[in-house]
């Protein structure tokens, strides 16, 4: 038989309430917004997780408002070489029809002057703004990309944005490509990580023997043409354009030269058949915006469902074990006071 | 023979009113902390022979014990001091975590991811002025936090440190009171005295003792009581103190940098000072110390390894681009301002690249809290730079860059992203926290256990004072009744007489 002093029984009672009572706390904190991770020793790896899960939601929700503005200046973009595709339809239909020896002056003069408003029109075109973006000059946005001549003013360079992780996408196609004969360099996609800093960045962190990051700063060299070189490369002048076709039609209607109109036609074809390229590359473009945004949405729901699964509490577990915690705490109140309010010293007189 | 049994009845007297007193003594000291119950030990008198017949002589008190187990008391002391030792670090751990706590609120985590985002954000539209406010805000937004972390963990060093001072002056002046009790109970041991009490209170400050460290006590060859301190030096030996003593302690120099200086404990005996404060065996004192050399100063790397590495890498791919504003160039397109031989020195003003996103240079010690944006970017947001090439104004490859970093491994020698290490860390100290609440659980049942033991063995059981009262009560009737039964004999005998 062990002893029992006052000491002991208080202590024991003591002992059993505080043990139950810090139960019947962690459970109600659970039960008050019902996720079973509060702090990250409740659950060091499921933390981790929980976080890492939260930053690819805001990364997908930046690539999502990425894909809305790659498909807003897509459209947009679209749009404008469709209406360039009509506009050159017309003058291909006008040409052909003005492309025989017996012809009308007043007619081919009226029609000199439509393909002269044509003219007009592609320039406008081509110095078309998305909000204060001109849409076709390159990397220069700001400025207009072309004169009134049709000389183009902009450079060659594609803005591409990241509409899913490590998945990038042309958002601007530049006058170059869409108003001048193809070269050789044209829509061939690059990453614009390509020619960035970022690539040598790899090599160049490198660790000193003081444990001390840094960059060897000398090496970080990029290749980048200087912008003479890169003029050089696309000589305005022995390359055709849609402007310079439409300025030749125009031209030979003026001078009644036949056959320069007829020479004049493949030509126009080609520049046909080059937007039709354009406008299927700018649609396979969308395509690959919609895919990644499918892509980015499938995840958030698989993400969301396993965070969860982590995160949430199991409610009906919690509250079967929040009740019984309670009844616990009863049960060890109502026996501490039997024991506690009893002694022999009641009974003695 | 009257008068024996006069002193018979007076010895019993006496006795009994002792033992009253003693299960008064133990009723009134019932809830008193540290108190063991005492026993009156009676034992017969010597009796007298008379001829054939042999008469006892009654009873006198031989000694007044507290009922106690040393075993019992040291298992109870190493209880003591494993609990405390677990529960300081929990605790410390607790608060440790919780700053880094980010799932009820927003972190770092998120703060560096949106300070990414933000750059992507700008990659959509790289000639948007007000997104490049966002880009700055952002930024502004990670620089402040990397400095409430920085200042967060400072402050958690600091009270560890002040903690261990105040468990210091408290653990010399608890020395002071043992010393003084040994003295009293030698002198009282000396004259035959009661010690009990005294050594109650003695234990009591061995166990309050515990808390800061393992403590080993108990009695030499020449009866002098020593308290030892486990892994440090004998605190008390007898009537002598040994006080600990505080220091600060410079930091270790690492590199051209120092560290804070730290709190450190030594023991001095015998003209040499010894440093204890790693060296003890447990208690609150060890869990202070461990939190401190430990986790504080992982995560104070931690911290500065990321908020060094942000700054290079952001500023190594940041000056490579042009500002965004009109550069003037000549007819074939190089930038005329080049030709200038100071053009690298160029005044912040007239700066068109080679422009630092965040202030440089940066000490990888304390990046934390000294990181800051440059000034250039500060007085003006056309210095936030998205191009490779001069008056691009759609060109965003230095903000794709700046964006894809938030994925590259560029931390821990080129294996894990800034996510990567962050996590890993809190990680790190929330599996140490929940170790540490599981052990704390355990060695509270532990220490439970063993008050229990110690409390059935000493505690006060006000049933057995009752029945001890009633039964030393009418013992004290009986020997009342003795008497007056012996003075009517006295007077039968004097009736006689007469």
């Amino acid at each position: 038989m062990s002893r029992v002093s006052e000491g002991s029984s208080i202590h024991a009672i003591q002992y059993s309430i505080a043990k139950t009572k810090e139960k019947l706390e962690d459970l109600q904190l659970r039960g008050s917004n019902l996720k079973q991770v509060q702090r990250p020793s409740d659950d060091p790896v499921g933390n981790m997780e929980i976080l890492s899960i939260r930053s690819k939601r805001i990364d997908n929700d930046q690539f999502s408002r990425n894909a809305s503005v790659a498909k807003a200046q897509l459209s947009f973009t679209e749009n404008a070489i469709e209406e360039l595709t009509e506009l050159m339809v017309k003058a291909k239909e006008l040409a052909i029809s003005q492309s025989s020896n017996i012809f009308d002056p007043a007619i081919r003069k009226s029609v000199a002057k439509e393909i002269s408003q044509l003219h007009g029109q592609a320039i406008s075109i081509g110095n078309r703004r998305l909000g204060n973006k001109y849409i076709f000059g390159g990397f220069k946005t700001l400025s207009k990309p072309f004169d009134e001549n049709g000389k183009y003013l902009g450079d060659n360079e594609q803005t591409k944005i990241e509409v899913g992780k490590d998945v990038f996408v042309p958002i601007t196609f530049s006058g170059k490509n869409v108003f001048f004969e193809k070269n050789d360099s044209t829509l061939t996609p690059r990453s614009p990580l390509d020619n960035s800093p970022f690539q040598e960045l790899e090599n160049q962190f490198e660790i000193d023997p003081n444990n001390e990051p840094h960059f060897k700063e000398n090496e970080i060299e990029i290749n980048r043409l200087p912008a003479s070189k890169e003029k050089a490369k696309f000589p305005e002048d022995g390359q055709s354009s849609i402007f310079a076709e439409l300025k030749r039609l125009e031209n030979a209607l003026v001078t009644n030269n036949h056959e320069i109109i007829q020479d004049i036609l493949p030509g126009l074809d080609a520049s046909i058949d080059r937007l039709i390229e354009v406008r299927t590359t700018i649609g396979s473009t969308i395509n690959k915006v919609d895919n990644s945004v499918n892509t980015i949405e499938k995840q958030n729901i698989t993400n969301a469902d396993y965070k969860s699964k982590i995160e949430d509490a199991d409610v009906a577990e919690l509250f079967t074990d929040l009740t019984r915690q309670q009844n616990v705490l009863n049960a060890t109140y109502k026996s501490s006071a039997q024991l506690m309010n009893n002694n022999l010293m009641k009974y003695i007189n | 023979m009257g008068a024996d049994l006069f002193s018979i009845g007076r010895s019993s007297l006496r006795t009994s009113k002792k033992s009253l007193s003693t299960t008064s003594h133990n009723i009134a000291n019932a809830n008193t902390d540290g108190y063991s119950r005492q026993r009156v030990t009676a034992e017969t008198n010597a009796p007298i022979q008379s001829g054939k017949n042999v008469f006892g002589s009654g009873v006198n008190v031989k000694s007044v014990k507290r009922v106690h187990d040393r075993l019992v008391e040291k298992k109870l002391n190493t209880s003591i001091s494993q609990k405390s030792y677990d529960q300081a670090r929990t605790d410390q751990l607790s608060n440790v975590e919780e700053i880094f706590n980010e799932i009820n609120s927003e972190g770092m985590n998120k703060i560096l991811n949106r300070f990414f985002n933000s750059f992507r954000e700008l990659s959509n539209q790289p000639e948007n002025e007000v997104v490049r406010t966002l880009v700055r805000d952002n930024a502004n937004i990670v620089i402040k936090d990397f400095k409430r972390l920085s200042q967060s963990v400072t402050d958690v060093k600091n009270r560890l440190d002040s903690q261990i001072e105040a468990t210091v002056n408290d653990a010399n002046s608890l020395g002071g009171t043992i010393t003084e009790l040994n003295k009293e109970i030698t002198r009282l041991e000396n004259m035959g005295g009661e010690t009990g009490d005294l050594r109650d209170q003695r234990d009591t400050a061995v166990r309050k003792l515990s808390e800061f460290f393992k403590i080993n006590s108990y009695e030499d060859e020449k009866g002098q009581y020593v308290v030892n301190i486990v892994g440090g030096g004998s605190l008390v030996a007898g009537g002598s103190l040994n006080k600990l003593r505080l220091g600060r302690v410079a930091g270790d120099e690492v590199g051209s940098y120092k560290d804070e200086a730290r709190s450190e404990i030594f023991f001095e005996a015998g003209g040499s000072t010894t440093p204890i404060t790693s060296k003890v065996a447990s208690g609150e004192i060890k869990a202070l110390v461990e939190t401190r050399n430990n986790e504080i100063s992982f995560l104070r790397g931690q911290l500065d390894e990321m908020a060094h590495g942000l700054v290079h890498v952001t500023n190594a791919i940041h000056r490579k681009g042009y500002v965004n504003k009109k550069i003037p160039v000549d007819q074939n397109g190089n930038i005329i301002d080049k030709k200038d031989p100071n053009f690298f020195n160029l005044p912040m003003k007239n700066k068109i690249t080679g422009i630092n996103f965040f202030k440089e240079p940066l000490d990888l010690k304390q990046a934390s809290q000294y990181i800051e944006l440059s000034d250039e970017v500060k007085d003006d947001l056309d210095n936030i730079v998205t191009g490779l090439e001069p008056n691009s104004p759609g060109d965003n490859r230095i903000a794709v860059a700046i964006s894809k970093v938030q994925h590259e491994k560029v931390l821990g020698q080129g294996s894990k992203t800034f996510e990567e290490t962050y996590l890993q860390s809190i990680g790190k100290i929330g599996l140490e926290t929940s170790k540490s609440k599981i052990n704390e659980e355990q060695s509270k049942g532990i220490l439970a256990q063993a008050k229990s033991i110690k409390e059935r063995l000493s505690g006060v059981s006000i049933d057995e004072e009752a029945t001890n009262m009633v039964k030393y009560q009418q013992a004290y009737e009986a020997s009342a009744k003795m008497i007056r039964t012996a003075d009517e004999m006295f007077d039968s005998v004097l009736g006689m007489m007469r």
